[in-house]
């Protein structure tokens, strides 16, 4: 596997601790550093103390919307604009409603990069990343 | 009237006649009451319907004549004879046509008398079963006028729609319950009803009208009239035929199904929420799995066993869910199943207290308990007021700190049995008060975080007191404390 260098710092916001400590581990046996983040509010904090290279937040965690308003704090600072941000959830293949921020009304309200579907591979998450 | 033997009146002044003519007659098994004239004649024959009668034609009071039209008013069905020394073709011919039977001339022989009155019973038999025909048939049409109006109140009072198309397409019948399943206004016997129905029902009565031909098949489908369930309804097309078998037209049955498909869509949903907390601590044990299986990620000894530890803590927890998940269908079936009883609600408070004195002690909490001294007893399922406690006290101390205290109230108002539980735990925030019932909720902050629960203890709580017509209160603030308090009907 072709490590990306310029992604060396990767934010991971997930409220599954063994998710989270799961992807972490992968991640960083490709030589990735990884920060992590159990909330929402935890993210953002995380997000400014480590100034990541890119981020993959949860959509559900103390809210229903807890990704969707991360990101956007994310995007409304300087180093957030320029980094790729992705949401990883199992909300459309559960309740059926699928979303994709790709569509012009979907990008008005959701400032992501891209909707990833858990389960998600590493080797799918390092392929999004690379095409940013 | 006759039971066996014939029932015979003779009416006669003639006193050698009138008993010589009733011992003969008795000999025959004939029941025999005689009359010297005629007005004691007709009085005996308002008071009996004889079989037979024997009208003596000349008699001192008045005419025999006259006898039979009383007898004819009174008793239509009494077959008469009208004797005479006086024969002549004339009265033979007044008396048939004033509806005597036949003409018996003076002097008769026992002979020539019994054959004429045989005669005449076999009459009036027949007149008898006549008339018992004519009664049943003037029943049947009474029957018939009511039937249609009758059948016509039944199908009215039918809460389902029914309604009948021709098949030309036009109204031939409807009851008033079809207006409302099909959220119309009004319908008008012989207008072409296709305009006004859903396209579903419109496009199903297509298919049965383009064929000339009778089949006997129904046809059944689920039709939504106001969207988002708000009212669904089942409609059942039958064809009906003429009576020489070919195809009259259509009827369509018309059922209101939205408070099925309301329980429908709310199973559906806990279904997907059921398979979402299924499948989440599978992907996490997954996951553990799957690295320490790949040799090309570096994993040390310790975080083996961290990994292993953490899986086994998801499946135990999983295998919480699922057990919490199988009480609640068992709940269902068990509100009509269940073991009502006699039971002692310190008995099941102490057992439950047993069952917990491990995490009780882990913890260092202090219990303190206020029971009323006299409490009334319940009449419950015991298995099910044993999960209400352990339920509550689980959590009393889940979310408990190090060295926190539970107090427990039982005590009885006129009408309830009232247990609280009070901790002082985490306490619930004012946003997740209302949510903590619902299936699945799990209240997220940084102390809930590291404890584990299925979110459905509280759910199986609220379901099992609702189902004894109790309710539940919470009273909770955040980060200092929380009381249930549960109310039980007492069933005096």
């Amino acid at each position: 596997m072709k490590i990306l260098k310029k992604y060396n710092k990767i934010l991971l916001v997930d409220d599954d601790y063994d998710l989270l400590e799961q992807n972490k581990l992968l991640l960083e046996s490709m030589g990735f550093s990884i920060v992590t983040a159990e909330s929402g509010e935890e993210g953002l904090k995380v997000f400014k103390e480590e100034k990541p290279d890119a981020a993959i937040v949860d959509l559900i965690m103390e809210n229903a919307d807890s990704g969707f308003i991360l990101c956007h704090r994310i995007k409304r600072t300087e180093q957030g604009k320029k980094i790729p941000v992705y949401i990883l959830t199992s909300a459309a293949y559960e309740t059926g409603y699928k979303f994709s921020a790709s569509t012009k009304e979907e990008k008005e309200w959701i400032k992501c990069d891209g909707i990833l579907n858990k389960p998600v591979s590493v080797e799918e998450l390092i392929s999004k990343l690379e095409s940013f | 009237m006759n039971n066996n033997n014939p029932h015979i009146i003779i009416i006669d002044d003639e006193k050698g006649l009138r008993e010589g003519t009733k011992r003969l007659l008795e000999e025959e098994n004939y029941t025999v009451d005689t009359a010297e004239n005629g007005l004691k004649g007709i009085e005996l024959i308002k008071k009996n319907d004889y079989d037979l009668a024997i009208i003596d034609l000349r008699m001192p009071d008045i005419e025999g004549t006259d006898v039979l039209k009383e007898l004819k008013l009174y008793r239509p069905n009494t077959v008469s004879f009208i004797a005479t020394a006086y024969a002549s073709f004339e009265t033979a011919v007044e008396s048939t046509r004033l509806g005597a039977y036949s003409y018996i001339p003076k002097p008769f022989s026992p002979d020539e008398l019994l054959h004429q009155l045989k005669q005449g019973y076999k009459q009036r038999l027949l007149l008898l079963e006549a008339e018992r025909l004519k009664i049943e048939r003037e029943k049947n049409l009474l029957e018939i006028a009511h039937e249609k109006s009758r059948l016509k109140t039944i199908i009215e009072a039918i809460s389902s729609g029914v309604l009948l198309i021709n098949k030309e397409g036009e109204v031939v019948y409807y009851n008033n319950a079809t207006l409302h399943k099909l959220n119309i206004d009004r319908l008008n016997i012989g207008e072409r009803i296709r305009g006004k129905l859903p396209d579903k029902i419109a496009a199903i009565l297509d298919s049965f009208l383009v064929s000339d031909e009778y089949h006997d098949k129904s046809v059944t489908a689920q039709i939504e009239i106001i969207p988002q369930n708000r009212l669904v309804i089942d409609a059942t097309f039958s064809p009906v035929p003429h009576p020489d078998g070919s195809f009259a037209g259509v009827v369509i049955v018309l059922k209101n199904i939205t408070g099925f498909k309301q329980v429908e869509h709310i199973k559906n949903e806990f279904i997907s929420m059921v398979a979402h907390e299924l499948k989440t601590p599978i992907a996490a044990v997954l996951g553990y799995i799957k690295i320490i299986l790949d040799d090309t990620i570096p994993v040390t000894y310790e975080q083996q066993h961290d990994f292993l530890s953490r899986s086994h803590i998801r499946l135990k927890s999983l295998l919480d869910l699922i057990n919490d998940l199988l009480d609640i269908s068992r709940m269902e079936l068990k509100t009509k199943q269940r073991e009502i009883q006699k039971i002692d609600i310190k008995e099941i408070l102490e057992s439950s207290l047993n069952l917990l004195e491990i995490e009780i002690s882990k913890k260092r909490l202090e219990i303190t308990t206020d029971i009323d001294y006299d409490l009334p007893e319940l009449k419950a399922d015991y298995a099910e007021i044993s999960r209400v406690l352990l339920n509550l006290l689980s959590n009393a101390i889940k979310y408990n700190i190090e060295n926190g205290k539970i107090f427990i109230k039982i005590h009885q108002s006129p009408n309830h049995l009232i247990i609280k539980v009070e901790d002082t735990g985490i306490g619930i925030k004012t946003d997740d008060k209302e949510k903590i019932f619902s299936e699945f909720f799990r209240a997220k902050n940084k102390f809930t975080r590291s404890i584990s629960g299925t979110g459905l203890g509280l759910t199986i709580v609220k379901r099992i007191v609702e189902s004894y017509h109790g309710k539940i209160d919470v009273e909770s603030e955040y980060e200092k404390g929380t009381a249930f308090t549960i109310h039980l009907p007492i069933n005096k």
